[in-house]
């Protein structure tokens, strides 16, 4: 990664290529996994399972949101980018921060959901919604992996909610830094999409273009989807190749 | 029914309360599984079971069971599954489901613009651009109100869709209910109501006024937004400033403490003239006094001597009749001589109020006669006030009004009038106890010497 870093330092100055934001990218997806674990919460669909989860999905989106603090916050710091840079450093910062703010207040309502509804005692209180599968696949595309491991204590329910008390903290106060420190003002950015970009391509927002710097980050795993992709796409490969030997022996026999 | 109820802490808790314990396995409402096409889900209820059950658990009566039943509907912790959008409970057969606890109505967390702003990009992605009218225009209000963050949004919708597509259809199914049963609390479409008290913030963007935009950016939008609440704010301060320094700049002759008074100030110098000449009964008004009457029509009624003027004045114009209106004004009794058909005097007010008040008079209360006297009031004020001030009765007591003259101070200190404080009420009463005790003291030795 030290590798990485310097090329990044070395191009900063020269190129003034836009920036890939995979790892913001990530963030945004942990985040929205996480909201959709917390809807589970209190519902039938809550188990011990969901908790860990949760906690392993909280653990990940922090991370990811400090990596983006820092390496954000030392691309704003930086004097001598130009306005173009800036304002796309900015924009990018406004997607940071609301991603921020979004995991924020869903780790406050699954702290309060996971104090009304405690799974030590019969669990008759759980609200029938309807909700019957787990979110064991939704939890694996949070945390990159293609099955999750279960392996935490029975009484998690308890034990994680006093983590997850520091933790509300911990981002609060990094969030008051980040205020403090980096001087953006958020409404004097300019949006990339326009109204309805959504049902455009899906191809991934936060990329300007190809080609690029990338921000030093552990890549992630392609999903099972691309997978699966390639791998018909080679199989296809693989089966016309076949095919075409086993024409041209037909002919060289037919032939000689 | 139709009540907005402002929610607390307390009311939440009993709501949410009763929800656990209407779905308890046990001793809850049985539930039942719903069809669609191919996928079944489970934990749906009927209206009717939701009302019978409340009649059972909490011993009321049919309607009143109804009437919570509601209540449950329209905040969000019930949620219809044929027709979403009305949220109603009725008790029949229609199906209802519970609303999972991240969505339950709580004050700590309000649905916030980002929300609602990833809830419509997602709809839009589902339905292809098919959003509903009402829909579509929050949607466009919300990306110019939050452009900012607009990518964000675009983002964040992709990857929540993509999250969901990781779940069996039957939860994506019940995820979307949910989502759209909360959003249809908390964002009411125009027409219906809105169950949620916000107190002052009001946040529905169908009522705002429509500032006609065109595709102004946000940064314009806000500055225009800016600068025409400033200048309200600010026309707000001119007109109460304008006419607070208009009341003083009128008012100010009159002030004894800025202007002082002539011919001098009673308190500073013990002479009483300028008393004397103010009282009710002088023959001649001082200027400022008359002045003082042009200045609204209260002004000329609290005074006495002016109210005495209008009256003469009246009398000459119309015979007679308004004269004792105004009189009734004041004591709106009298008014009711006046009212009954065929009274001796007409009274000219309109056939409205004439058949308002007839009919109150029928079963007469204390404010039968109000519109009457309103309507009177209000013809002197526009009508006959300012005629009068036109008039030459008018006119002839300005001109005739004395200003009096400021008492000159003697050249010599020891001609001027000594400044002496009045004795004290305390000496005052004490002689007053002295003289009872003497002539106590007298008729009892009267008495004695008798006997």
């Amino acid at each position: 990664c030290s590798l990485s870093k310097n090329k990044f330092t070395n191009n900063a100055y020269t190129l003034e290529r836009p920036i890939k934001t995979t790892m913001l990218d990530a963030l945004n997806k942990v985040t929205a996994c996480y909201r959709h674990l917390v809807i589970a919460l209190g519902s039938t669909s809550d188990s011990q399972n969901l908790r860990e989860e949760l906690k392993k999905t909280r653990k990940k989106a922090q991370e990811l949101a400090v990596a983006n603090r820092t390496k954000l916050t030392s691309l704003l710091k930086d004097k001598n980018i130009s306005k173009d840079d800036r304002a796309e450093y900015e924009r990018l910062w406004v997607l940071f921060t609301s991603s921020v703010e979004l995991l924020e207040v869903d780790m406050k309502r699954s702290l309060e959901i996971g104090q009304d509804f405690p799974l030590k005692v019969p669990t008759r209180h759980l609200i029938q919604t309807g909700m019957t599968g787990s979110t064991t696949t939704v939890a694996a595309r949070a945390m990159s992996v293609q099955n999750m491991k279960y392996e935490a204590d029975a009484n998690i329910d308890t034990v994680d909610l006093k983590e997850l008390e520091t933790e509300i903290a911990q981002v609060d106060q990094m969030m008051e830094e980040m205020e403090m420190k980096v001087q953006v003002a958020p409404w004097a950015v300019e949006a990339k999409q326009e109204a309805g970009a959504e049902l455009k391509s899906t191809v991934s927002v936060g990329n300007s273009s190809v080609g690029v710097i990338s921000i030093c980050e552990e890549e992630p795993k392609e999903t099972v989807e691309g997978e699966t992709g390639l791998m018909k796409v080679f199989a296809g490969v693989i089966f016309t190749a076949v095919l075409l030997i086993a024409g041209i022996l037909g002919y060289l026999v037919i032939n000689l | 029914m139709s009540t907005i109820i402002n929610l607390n802490q307390s009311t939440l808790g009993g709501m949410e309360r009763m929800i656990i314990s209407m779905q308890d396995p046990d001793m809850g409402i049985k539930l039942r599984n719903q069809r669609l096409l191919i996928t079944v889900i489970p934990h749906a209820m009927t209206g009717l079971d939701i009302v019978e059950w409340l009649i059972k658990k909490c011993s009321i009566s049919d309607e009143e069971a109804l009437h919570v039943g509601q209540l449950f509907v329209k905040y969000g912790y019930i949620y219809p599954l044929k027709e979403p959008r009305n949220l109603i409970l009725k008790a029949d057969d229609s199906s209802y489901r519970l609303q999972t606890p991240y969505y339950w109505m709580s004050t700590r967390w309000p649905a916030s613009e980002l929300d609602y702003a990833i809830y419509l990009a997602k709809k839009n992605i589902r339905k292809q651009g098919e959003l509903i009218e009402y829909e579509k225009e929050c949607y466009n209000a919300l990306h110019k109100r939050i452009n900012h963050t607009w990518d964000f949004v675009v983002m964040q919708a992709r990857e929540q869709l993509r999250a969901s597509k990781q779940r069996r259809k039957g939860d994506r199914i019940v995820l979307e209910c949910q989502e759209q049963a909360y959003w249809l609390v908390n964002r009411p479409p125009p027409g219906t109501q809105d169950s949620i008290d916000h107190g002052p913030e009001r946040r529905t963007t169908n009522t705002r006024v429509q500032l006609v935009t065109n595709g102004l950016s946000l940064k314009y939008l806000l500055k225009r937004t800016l600068t025409i609440t400033i200048c309200d704010g600010l026309t707000c301060l001119c007109v109460c400033a304008r006419s607070y320094v208009k009341y003083c700049e009128q008012y100010q002759p009159h002030d004894p403490i800025m202007q002082g008074c002539l011919p001098s100030n009673p308190w500073i110098t013990d002479d009483i003239m300028f008393w004397n000449m103010n009282s009710e009964t002088v023959a001649l008004p001082t200027k400022l006094r008359v002045e003082r009457w042009s200045f609204s029509f209260m002004e000329l009624l609290n005074d006495q001597m002016g109210r005495k003027e209008f009256l003469t004045y009246l009398e000459k114009e119309f015979s007679g009749t308004h004269t004792q209106i105004n009189e009734s004004i004041h004591n709106p009794y009298k008014q009711y001589c006046f009212l009954a058909p065929g009274a001796s005097r007409w009274v000219n007010i309109d056939s409205k109020t004439m058949e308002k008040t007839l009919e109150g008079l029928k079963r007469p209360h204390r404010f039968v006669l109000d519109d009457a006297q309103m309507h009177i009031y209000f013809l002197m004020k526009k009508d006959s006030y300012p005629r009068y001030l036109k008039s030459e009765l008018y006119k002839n007591l300005l001109a005739r009004a004395i200003v009096p003259q400021e008492t000159k101070k003697s050249v010599f200190p020891f001609m001027r009038r000594q400044r002496h404080s009045s004795p004290s009420p305390a000496l005052a009463t004490q002689t007053a106890e002295d003289d009872g005790k003497a002539k106590y003291s007298n008729s009892n030795s009267g008495t004695a010497s008798r006997l």
